[in-house]
């Protein structure tokens, strides 16, 4: 009966390690690109299951998280895709914070919203080729890997998300 | 001057260029001011995406709680929906079986087609040839050379009956011509009501 039982444990204990290890990684790539918590949680959730419905994908630990990563990424932008823009949540909604004030947190999500408002002016292709190169500090390379697309177009995305962020930037200065 | 476009300089500023075209660019950013400041314009920016990307405080242990507890809720679901079995149209023995269904219209369709195509001789003359079938008043003979073959019903008479409350003439034999070179007749008792019908084929 334990010979049964055994290997479904087995399996059941490697997907737990295997999603410890990686959430919060995950979860922050995504919430790079989505720039939300609500929906970086949903498509963490999203990612980690589409992963784990193919489990001879995770026998070596390396290549998984590699996989996992390139199933994260495109999931967020899959998702940005769906939605021509992304949401953000109000305040009141906003995950709860534990240790800034109320004046911090109005001069925080208003910073953020600034930024934002920038980052919706990129496709979601740029926005995740920019968030992957400049806050992940990925080699291009692996922002091709991780895109399916080859590196010169990762350069064109990056190339182009620069340029409109800082025209964005330089607009509101102004 | 000949200044670098704007993609050049972006990619600079994150040092994503080629060296072949990183050491042009540097050439020219040393004689040039405008793009030295445009490079570093760049760079000013880029150093803002780190404030955008930075998680808001969150309480991350009951966060990440959840969501695994989502993910096994998700995989459960996953693993029932999979042990469905596959609908029938999903079913090789239901495709093999389309297939063959398709196959056999199509071959209905071509032989239909080579019929409608080459129709099929009409009866020869050849096959009653010196056969003559002839009906009588009581019945049917068939000649064939010099000999004759009669089906006679003596006792057949020609009768009248009620229907519908009026007398109706009824004849003792009634006669059926068959396409294909045959005869039919019916004779009715009329004791008895009784039907008997005969048919003779010429070949």
């Amino acid at each position: 009966m334990s010979e049964v039982i055994e290997p479904g444990l087995d399996v059941l204990e490697r997907q737990n390690r295997f999603v410890s290890e990686h959430l919060r990684g995950i979860f922050v790539r995504i919430y790079r690109i989505v720039g939300n918590a609500a929906d970086a949680q949903d498509l963490t959730q999203e990612t980690f299951i589409k992963a784990l419905q193919h489990e001879e994908q995770l026998k070596d630990e390396f290549k998984a998280a590699q996989w996992l990563s390139r199933i994260a990424t495109n999931t967020a932008i899959d998702f940005l895709r769906r939605r021509s823009r992304a949401t953000f949540c109000e305040l009141d909604e906003a995950p709860e914070s534990l240790s800034e004030s109320p004046e911090q947190m109005l001069l925080r999500s208003e910073q953020r919203e600034y930024l934002e408002d920038g980052l919706r002016l990129l496709s979601p292709r740029e926005r995740a080729a920019l968030m992957l190169r400049d806050v992940e500090g990925m080699p291009a390379e692996e922002v091709a890997r991780q895109m399916n697309c080859s590196k010169a177009t990762v350069r064109s995305h990056i190339a182009n998300a620069r340029a409109k962020f800082r025209g964005y930037v330089l607009k509101r200065k102004r | 001057m000949n200044h670098p476009n704007q993609a050049t300089l972006a990619l600079q500023a994150g040092g994503d260029l080629g060296p072949l075209a990183r050491w042009r660019l540097e050439r020219h950013l040393a004689r040039c001011g405008r793009c030295r400041d445009e490079v570093a314009s760049f760079q000013a920016v880029r150093e803002l995406l780190p404030e955008v990307a930075t998680l808001p405080e969150i309480r991350w242990n009951r966060l990440a709680a959840e969501m695994k507890a989502n993910i096994r809720l998700g995989l459960a679901a996953g693993d029932c929906v999979r042990a469905e079995p596959a609908p029938l149209r999903d079913t090789p023995l239901f495709a093999g079986a389309r297939a063959a269904v398709a196959l056999a219209s199509v071959l209905v369709l071509m032989v239909t087609g080579l019929v409608l195509q080459h129709p099929a001789p009409k009866p020869e003359a050849a096959a009653i040839e010196g056969v003559e079938l002839q009906t009588t008043a009581h019945g049917i003979q068939v000649r064939e050379g010099g000999g004759t073959l009669r089906l006679l019903d003596g006792g057949a008479q020609d009768f009248g009956m009620q229907i519908n409350g009026r007398l109706r003439y009824v004849p003792a034999v009634t006669y059926t011509p068959g396409a294909q070179g045959s005869m039919g007749a019916g004779y009715m008792d009329p004791e008895t009501g009784y039907m008997t019908v005969t048919n003779v084929y010429a070949e």
